[in-house]
């Protein structure tokens, strides 16, 4: 029975509490235990997101925003407790502007990264775009959850491309962070030529990076503003093949220090084939040509003399390659680094390329330094092998961020969710190369389902301060229970 | 009442004898601080009940603890060079000088960032990161600047902030010694596999460390931190090539080239704005290091006021406007290549908005002296008016917003014009674009008044008043960087009056403030109050 | 200038903190970056010339007195003067003559430091602060066939000094100044028993009339004596008679030379030839009261003002400060590298931003620890830039080292200026 005060709010349109909608919210393609939500809820605004929160607190009853569309991977919009509310925020959907002068754009949580390319196109910009995000991920979410962007030269924070936002916290107040705060409107702050671009404070705290990360658990983002970049008059991109990834690693310390102005990550064999091709077969056929494993870096061309700029990148990039033995290439193994170029404009085109081998995909990621990637790769062979789990469904991902200073590692496992066995093996690995790898260094700092309670192992600290700050934001603890150390 | 002997006892039992000390003779040189008479009306406040150097987080640690059990108030400092630092909001209060712990315990030069203890300077990192190819930002307040106060506590605003950051972005993890004595990591902070995050597990807590502004001491103390450190390109870290001809004053010693791949230009525009256009698109291009402008202070200053009137007296009328119309741009490059192509990029953005090498600004031994003092932490000197305040810390954003804002402080500040009474150099305007223009720049406007001359302090309240009032046309522009300059908590009433318009951030201030220190022993006067005396100005509506 | 007349001085303290560390363009070593021997040995801010002002300024408004404390702020001083030197690159105070006039209102009040009195009183009755008896003074040319200014008249005197006139193993090097200058053809005489205290220490003590005695008792030896020139082997000296004596108005009337200047000039002259290979890498510290302290003195009588519509302050007419450009930093250098197959190595504090030995300011006689954990300072120093011995031109300054290094075991060979020329003229 759905309260009638929801319906005074958002109207009984917005409120869906058929069966099969509730089911589809309980659970996703994570491990997670599905948990049966009481309702739906979709806002259309600020003041009824509010009214939610306000009425929620109330009546004590959990609420799990959620941003993006399905398939969701993580878990961390799978109710934690049963007759929880779902907030589906997608009807909050306007980019609500971009401003080419201050390469910013300011989102709500219902775009997504093909909506917002496209409008950013029309003023020769794009976003800061993660790997081949999934065509239903809202831009508000990936960058609320550090999803990686793929140029760490213009990665300086944890939470780039954030810049400010507008909270509802979980006592039903708002907020708005950094430069929009005030007393003026969005709009009155255009008029003097405020862009919402500084994102510090108000004051002596930052309040937007205690809603990054946070699953939730803090407030409810009504819209963000983002940085975003010029698009490049000219762009040459390059493959740098590998063996072994220790050498890719030397390159791309080298290239991160000198804040090399591109993108640059390193896959696997098996990822790059998934990425590039639709079928498991294609994908498969792929692998058996490429290298063990490549590196992916474009030579960007914006601002004066374009072409000159990657000229000069180009020149450095196969100096620098060649003085650890490696190439740049622009084709390996029949497979031209443009193609991957084009793809990573954009979000992932269907079938999500992380869904196309296997049908299901358990990622583990977590952050650590360059140099340690390649010991993890091999713990990672090592339990495969122990488990006799197949190497060759285990997709890599390696990205350098925050200017090089860390690095996301990403071990994607591909399986059969139909195949009760295949799943149980994964679940099985997966635990057992989180607990191995974070004995070795590894930072889950971004930890989703089973992997929270490997992620606090040693944050114990973390966690008791965690809760604290969300009895300040949250005292009635409705927001996304059971998520992180809540 | 100050300390009772058997307080005393319990804290000299904990750091050892000879690193305590009430002794008010010495008391009295930790309350004495410029910009003192402007805060608090003479040179000297209420000086600490007795100051501490403990050796070690264990120390500070048992202090923090003892002062939770007794409500002895307590505040950290490293070189204390700003009036926040020795401030203390009751005279029940200790001093906790950070001077032992002065490690630079790690430089990562594979993962660029070091790892620090609070008395380490920007210099000393500078100097020791500079050796294998690595840098932090320069500050403007001077080269005794602790990296953890700036990087945690208090401000961070640098010049080189188009490519090093600031504000608090470079922390990749802490170790904090909470307002309650326990120890709080921040992300990977002291682990063996290497400081290299300070955010999460989840959320970050660096969200409650600081925002624009650190808590001056005001939420525990911060004992060890990693910062991140950026490429440098020359063969030394400050060339040692400081030159002076015999006979010279130490001020005349200068560097006289500036180092390979760096190259160093000052461009000049038709108008302001047109040069805060071609900056703009130098900085967000990723031609510079540094991109300044307006901020045509070299360093260079004669040996002593009277000379150095002499020389101003003799030179040339020159046009008021050029400096506010100009801008230098360091460009760097790892690469010959590189260094060549950003050289040539940044004289195409010049030719683009019509500008042009005035060569009084681009000689070349002028453009060294620039490197040194706008790339290196170097001395500050308060020599010629004897105090500076920087007067709103200007507002944060874009440069559309800064050109629209500089006409709000003008017109403010003019009726100080023609009193003489406070200065502002280059009329006013200093930028710092961060992270190639991608957070906007921040202001920060130095205003220069003699505290000793009468008029000139009145003058310096009037325009301070004017500036922290909520309904004066400052109130669109900033309060987010509150707490960032040298307000003091119980005179300015600064959150007080501007939180309600802020989406009331005053009042979570408060509570995050109260939640990390619930018996209210970390001193609040460069932070908030954990409850407000009294009523105060509001903002109309 | 009265103390309470620094009190624009005072307030204009900024509490930079640079009064404690060497310049910052000259830093190149970081372990080698502390100026102040006080601030660096002693914790609290106090005992750094920033915290002296403070101090002054809380007595000046009455919120404190002269204690034990204060006293012991005060005195745990070499009065050489770091300081001022590094204040004084963004700053027109004057923290060196502050704390002298600090310390003339501490004795004149009776404000006196129990550890000085023995020295003051030796100095009273027997016109040395060596604790010796008038009559020995002579002693250390006994057998030395040299004028007696006193009895022979000689435009060119030396002037040997307490220490080198007491400290008995310092004698060979005493007598080898005289013997070189001799050996130059310098019509060179002595004062031997007739010679008397400078009174510099005591002035550095606060105690302003003592040195005004000496002073005049010099300036009427000299010139009974028709002494032209005076040369001094120690920096003490040639700082008391060069700079102070000019300071309080007491015109000496004759040229002042510290000996490493004199012996420059007969180098140069080819009047001295140092032909021997000194095969010794060596380093050089320059003593405070030669070097920065011993830049002349800048008479200047005036006010402060503000040029209207302006903020800066001015002085009319214009103050020139004494900044450390003009002591005596080049003669010695010039000495060391004209000597043959030694290998001159420079530390990293020098010159007018060089490190104190540690015996100045009264600290050598009341507290020697001090003096030996600064002289100790300065050879770690040495022994960081490779040094096989320091040498300098001072006795203070040798006194020091060698205690320092007694006391630590160290094996760096301490030597004087002079007995470098020595092995190798």
């Amino acid at each position: 029975m759905v309260e009638n005060k929801l319906v005074k709010i958002v109207g009984k349109e917005n409120i869906l509490d058929n069966p099969e909608t509730l089911k589809e919210y309980s659970g996703d393609c994570s491990f997670a235990t599905p948990k049966t939500p009481a309702c739906v809820v979709r806002p259309a605004n600020i003041e009824e997101l509010q009214g939610i929160v306000r009425w929620a607190n109330e009546k004590r009853v959990p609420l799990v925003p959620i941003s993006s569309g399905a398939p969701h991977f993580r878990g961390d919009t799978v109710p934690g407790v049963e007759g929880a509310v779902i907030v589906d925020l997608r009807r909050m959907n306007k980019i609500i502007r971009v401003n080419r002068p201050n390469r910013v754009a300011i989102v709500e949580p219902g775009v997504t990264f093909g909506e917002l390319q496209a409008e950013l196109a029309k003023d020769d910009m794009s976003a800061y775009i993660p790997l081949a995000p999934r065509s239903t991920k809202s831009v508000l979410a990936s960058v609320l959850e550090r999803e990686p962007i793929l140029m760490p030269g213009l990665h300086f924070d944890s939470t780039d491309p954030m810049l400010c936002a507008e909270i509802v916290f979980g006592t039903g107040d708002k907020m708005r962070t950094g430069e929009a705060a005030g007393p003026d409107t969005l709009e009155k702050q255009w008029e003097i030529g405020k862009a919402q671009i500084s994102p510090f404070g108000p004051t002596q705290m930052d309040p937007q990076r205690l809603v990054s990360g946070a699953q939730g658990t803090i407030g409810i983002v009504t819209w963000i503003s983002l940085k975003c970049r010029l698009l490049s008059e000219v762009s040459h991109a390059f493959l740098v093949p590998s063996a072994y990834l220790d050498s890719l690693i030397q390159l791309s310390y080298k290239l991160t220090r000198i804040r090399f102005s591109g993108n640059i990550f390193i896959l696997n064999r098996l990822n790059l084939a998934c990425l590039l091709r639709r079928t498991p077969q294609e994908i498969a056929a792929l692998n058996d040509k490429l290298p063990p494993w490549v590196m992916f870096v474009s030579c960007e061309g914006y601002g004066p003399l374009p072409e000159e700029k990657v000229q000069y990148l180009e020149a450095d990039l196969k100096e620098l390659a060649e003085s650890y033995g490696l190439k740049s290439e622009t084709a390996i193994g029949g497979v031209k680094a443009e193609e991957l170029a084009s793809i990573l404009a954009k979000p992932s085109p269907e079938p999500y390329w992380k869904l196309r081998l296997k049908g299901s995909c358990d990622e583990v990621f977590f952050l650590t330094t360059q140099g340690k990637t390649p010991e993890f790769a091999r713990i990672m062979a090592e339990i495969a092998q122990q488990q006799g789990y197949p190497a060759r469904n285990i997709g890599a991902y390696i990205q350098p961020v925050a200017q090089g200073t860390s690095c996301h590692c990403e071990f994607d496992f591909y399986y059969d969710a139909d195949n009760q066995a295949e799943a149980g093996k994964t679940r099985k690995v997966v635990a057992e190369m989180a607990n191995k790898m974070e004995a070795r260094g590894a930072f889950f700092s971004r930890p989703y389902t089973e992997l929270v309670e490997v992620a606090y192992r040693r944050s114990r600290d973390t966690a008791d301060m965690q809760k604290k700050v969300k009895g300040l934001f949250d005292p009635n603890g409705i927001l996304n229970p059971g998520k992180l150390c809540f | 009442m100050k300390l009772t002997k058997e307080e005393y006892k319990v804290l000299e039992d904990i750091v050892g004898p000879e690193y305590i000390t009430q002794e008010p003779v010495i008391m009295e040189s930790y309350n004495q601080i410029w910009g003192n008479k402007l805060a608090f009306g003479d040179k000297r406040h209420n000086p600490p009940a007795a100051v501490l150097l403990p050796a070690n987080v264990a120390e500070i640690q048992m202090i923090v603890r003892y002062c939770n059990k007794t409500g002895i108030l307590f505040k950290a400092s490293a070189r204390a060079f700003e009036y926040v630092a020795t401030k203390l909001a009751s005279e029940r209060g200790i001093l906790l000088e950070l001077k032992r712990m002065n490690k630079i315990l790690e430089i990562d030069v594979k993962n660029m960032h070091a790892v620090v203890e609070p008395f380490v300077t920007v210099w000393e990192l500078q100097n020791a990161a500079g050796k294998v190819g690595l840098y932090t930002g320069k500050p403007g307040v001077g080269y005794t600047a602790s990296v953890i106060s700036l990087a945690c506590c208090h401000q961070e605003m640098t010049i080189s902030q188009l490519y090093t950051s600031g504000y608090g972005r470079n922390v990749l993890g802490c170790e904090w010694v909470l307002p309650t004595g326990e120890i709080l990591y921040l992300g990977t902070a002291g682990r063996e596999e290497g400081w290299f995050s300070g955010d999460g597990p989840g959320f970050s807590l660096r969200g409650i460390l600081r925002g624009r502004a650190g808590a001056n001491g005001g939420n525990g103390v911060i004992t060890k931190c990693a910062v991140k450190l950026y490429p440098w390109y020359a063969s030394t870290p400050m060339t040692y090539e400081m030159k002076r001809q015999p006979g010279e004053a130490i001020s005349a010693a200068m560097l006289e080239k500036v180092p390979e791949n760096y190259h160093v230009v000052v461009l000049t525009f038709p108008d302001t704005e047109k040069m805060m256009k071609a900056s703009t698109e130098i900085g967000q291009a990723e031609l510079a290091c540094i991109v300044a402008p307006a901020y045509l202070a070299n360093g260079v200053m004669e040996e002593g006021n009277d000379e150095q009137y002499a020389k101003m007296k003799d030179m040339k009328p020159q046009d008021p406007t050029k400096a506010v119309r100009s801008v230098p741009v360091f460009v760097n490059g790892h690469s010959t290549r590189e260094l060549e192509y950003r050289k040539k990029a940044v004289m195409a953005v010049m030719k683009k908005w019509n500008g042009y090498l005035d060569p009084e600004y681009n000689d070349p031994r002028e453009l060294a002296h620039r490197f040194q003092y706008q790339m290196w932490s170097v001395g500050t000197s308060m020599r010629p008016t004897g105090d500076f305040m920087v007067s709103i810390q200007g507002a944060d954003g874009s440069t559309e917003m800064h050109l629209n804002y500089r006409p709000v402080e003008f017109d403010a500040f003019k009726p100080f014009v023609s009193r003489g009474s406070i200065v502002q150099p280059n009329m006013g305007m200093s930028y710092r674009p961060m992270e190639h223009y991608s957070l906007g720049s921040s202001g920060g406007i130095a205003t220069g008044y003699d505290p000793w001359d009468p008029d000139s302090l009145a003058a310096a309240r009037e325009y301070m008043d004017l500036v922290y009032d909520v309904n004066s046309p400052f109130k669109r522009f900033s309060y987010t960087n509150r707490g960032a300059m040298m307000q003091v908590e119980d005179i300015e009433h600064i959150h007080q009056r501007w939180g309600p318009i802020y989406d009331n951030a005053d009042v979570w201030l408060q509570k995050v403030r109260n939640m990390l220190d619930p018996n209210r022993v970390a001193d609040w006067s460069g932070y908030i109050p954990p409850e407000y005396a009294k009523e105060d100005k509001k903002a109309e509506s | 200038m009265n103390w309470e007349n620094y009190e624009h001085d005072m307030i204009r303290c900024t509490r930079c903190s640079y009064c404690k560390y060497i310049p910052w363009r000259f830093i190149k070593n970081f372990n080698f970056i502390e100026g102040c021997p006080s601030a660096a040995r002693y914790h609290w801010h106090a005992y750094a010339s920033g915290g002296k002002f403070n101090m002054g300024y809380s007595l000046l408004k009455g919120k404190s007195s002269i204690d034990d404390t204060f006293l012991d702020v005060l005195y745990k001083c070499m009065m050489d003067g770091s300081c001022d030197i590094s204040c004084k690159v963004g700053n027109d105070i004057e923290p060196l003559q502050y704390m002298q006039e600090l310390r003339i209102k501490c004795v004149d009040e009776g404000q006196m430091m129990p550890q000085h009195q023995p020295f003051i009183r030796s100095l009273r009755q027997e016109d040395n602060m060596m604790l010796k008896p008038r009559a020995e003074r002579g002693n250390w040319a006994d057998g030395l066939n040299v004028k007696r200014a006193a009895e022979e008249k000689t435009e060119v005197l030396y002037h040997a000094g307490c220490r080198y006139s007491y400290d008995k193993e310092f004698w060979p090097i005493a007598r080898a100044g005289v013997t070189l200058l001799q050996k130059a053809g310098v019509d060179v005489g002595i004062m031997g028993e007739e010679e008397a205290c400078c009174g510099g220490r005591a002035y550095e003590l606060g105690y302003v009339t003592e040195m005004d005695k000496f002073a005049e008792h010099q300036m009427e030896t000299f010139r009974t004596a028709g002494i032209k020139a005076l040369v001094t082997p120690c920096a003490d000296c040639y700082a008391t008679y060069k700079v102070l004596y000019d300071k309080v108005g007491k015109k000496l009337g004759v040229e002042v030379y510290h000996i490493t200047q004199y012996l420059e000039k007969l180098i140069r002259e080819g009047r001295l030839l140092l032909k021997k290979s000194l095969p010794l890498k060596v380093t050089y510290h320059d003593p405070c009261h030669l070097g920065r302290l011993g830049e002349p003195w800048i008479h200047w009588n005036g006010k402060e003002y503000k040029p209207k519509g302006g903020l800066m302050w001015l002085h009319d007419p214009p103050k020139k400060y004494r900044r450390g450009i003009n002591g005596v930093y080049d003669p010695p250098r010039n000495i060391i590298k004209s000597i043959p197959g030694l290998d001159f190595v420079e530390m990293y504090r020098i010159r007018e931003y060089a490190w104190c030995c540690g015996a100045g300011g009264g600290v050598i006689d009341s507290y020697p620890d001090f003096a030996k954990w600064t002289g100790a300072e300065r050879l770690r120093e040495a022994k960081a830039v490779g040094a096989e011995a320091i040498v300098s031109a001072c006795p203070w300054c040798k006194r020091v080292f060698l205690d320092a290094a007694a006391k630590n075991g160290d094996k760096i060979e301490v030597l004087d200026i002079i007995e470098l020329i020595q092995q190798t003229v």
